[in-house]
């Protein structure tokens, strides 16, 4: 709590929230510690990826890419966007003990990324980071045969990532990686 | 195939089919059949897709990332993979059995001349409480939008990061 307070202090004085901020921010912190709300103070825990939005000129065109290269189904389809789960209807995320955690899905769009806000939302901010590329674990990886695997599927620039991966350029020109559980947090980097 | 076989063999002993006839024939089921398998095994080719590895997230700043992910959404820093430049931030399962992490750089975020972009990633909140969902997010000085099941803010560089229940987002609720 205390580091928090510091935190949050440092950042009024910097200017980087007002005073109103500070007051709502730290009452609310307060509140949730005095009250016991533990996650409320500490924060939440993410389980699984739900979905990644990926946007691109024609939708059609990299999903059929996607559901090519990693079998995909696609559903729920609209005007701009469709959506690739990670499975079939029913099926659990892999080692997700929890029954309320959906399949990963990809959301993949053609849309404008620059939209005015919506009534009453704020203009979003600059966005300064970028999500270069994305990696997929695939089941029974095997680099050699999955280089072949790719080519033969006519997949693009496949070259070798580290000592576990393959990383590939869809149809819009983003980078792919696929590796199996060798590639981790432990292992990379 | 073996059943049309053996009726154009029937056939050519009976002389309803000359000898060219038939060779052309089973010539031409053969390139047929073949075309099949092919497109048979097109169909099963690819990869059977387990989950998201990791997310390669650039920024100005790796360390102002690291921070946000590890105190907004609970994520691990690994011990031993901090640089200086970069960290890895680990989520869901176990690291090498399905656990996903982001990849937060010190980097160039321009360099890409790729024609799409990850415009965002959401992130599902197991056991979801959507006032201590909200609670918890204001309480570390965030704005909050969204609706019900489905939040979202913007983390210290201005990304979208979205926080959902199962009902919230899930491909087969579209």
């Amino acid at each position: 709590m205390e580091g928090f307070v510091a935190h949050t202090l440092n950042e009024f004085e910097q200017g980087k929230i007002s005073r109103r901020k500070l007051i709502e921010t730290l009452t609310f912190a307060a509140t949730a510690y005095a009250t016991g709300s533990a996650g409320a103070a500490e924060g939440l825990k993410a389980t699984l990826v739900n979905h990644i939005s990926y946007t691109c000129p024609n939708f059609r065109q990299a999903a059929d890419w996607y559901s090519k290269v990693f079998n995909l189904d696609q559903i729920g389809a609209r005007d701009k966007d469709v959506a690739l789960p990670f499975g079939k209807k029913g099926d659990q995320p892999y080692n997700v003990a929890a029954k309320d955690v959906p399949l990963t899905h990809l959301i993949i769009r053609t849309r404008d990324l620059n939209p005015p806000p919506a009534a009453g939302e704020a203009p979003r901010p600059k966005v300064q980071a970028v999500v270069d590329h994305v990696a997929y674990t695939v089941a029974d990886f095997d680099r050699e045969k999955a280089k072949a695997d790719l080519k033969s599927l006519g997949v693009e620039n496949v070259r070798d990532g580290g000592l576990y991966s393959l990383h590939m350029t869809d149809p819009f020109g983003y980078d792919v990686q696929i590796s199996g559980f060798a590639n981790n947090a432990l292992t990379d980097g | 195939m073996e059943r049309f076989i053996a009726g154009l063999v029937k056939d050519f002993e009976s002389g309803k089919v000359d000898r060219r006839e038939f060779c052309q024939t089973v010539a031409l089921a053969a390139v047929v059949y073949g075309a099949g398998e092919a497109a048979s095994a097109q169909e099963t080719r690819g990869f059977k897709m387990i989950g998201i590895n990791h997310i390669s997230y650039s920024c100005p700043d790796y360390a102002k990332a690291r921070d946000f992910y590890t105190s907004v959404l609970g994520m691990e820093s690994t011990t031993g993979k901090d640089s200086g430049k970069r960290a890895n931030l680990m989520f869901g399962p176990e690291p090498g059995k399905g656990g996903s992490f982001i990849v937060a750089r010190t980097a160039a975020t321009d360099a890409k001349p790729s024609r799409a972009v990850v415009d965002h990633v959401c992130y599902t909140i197991a056991d979801w409480d959507e006032q201590k969902v909200r609670g918890a997010l204001k309480a570390k000085g965030l704005e909050v939008g969204g609706r019900e099941g489905s939040l979202h803010v913007f983390d210290p560089f201005g990304y979208y990061v979205q926080i959902a229940s199962a009902a919230g987002e899930n491909a087969f609720k579209r």
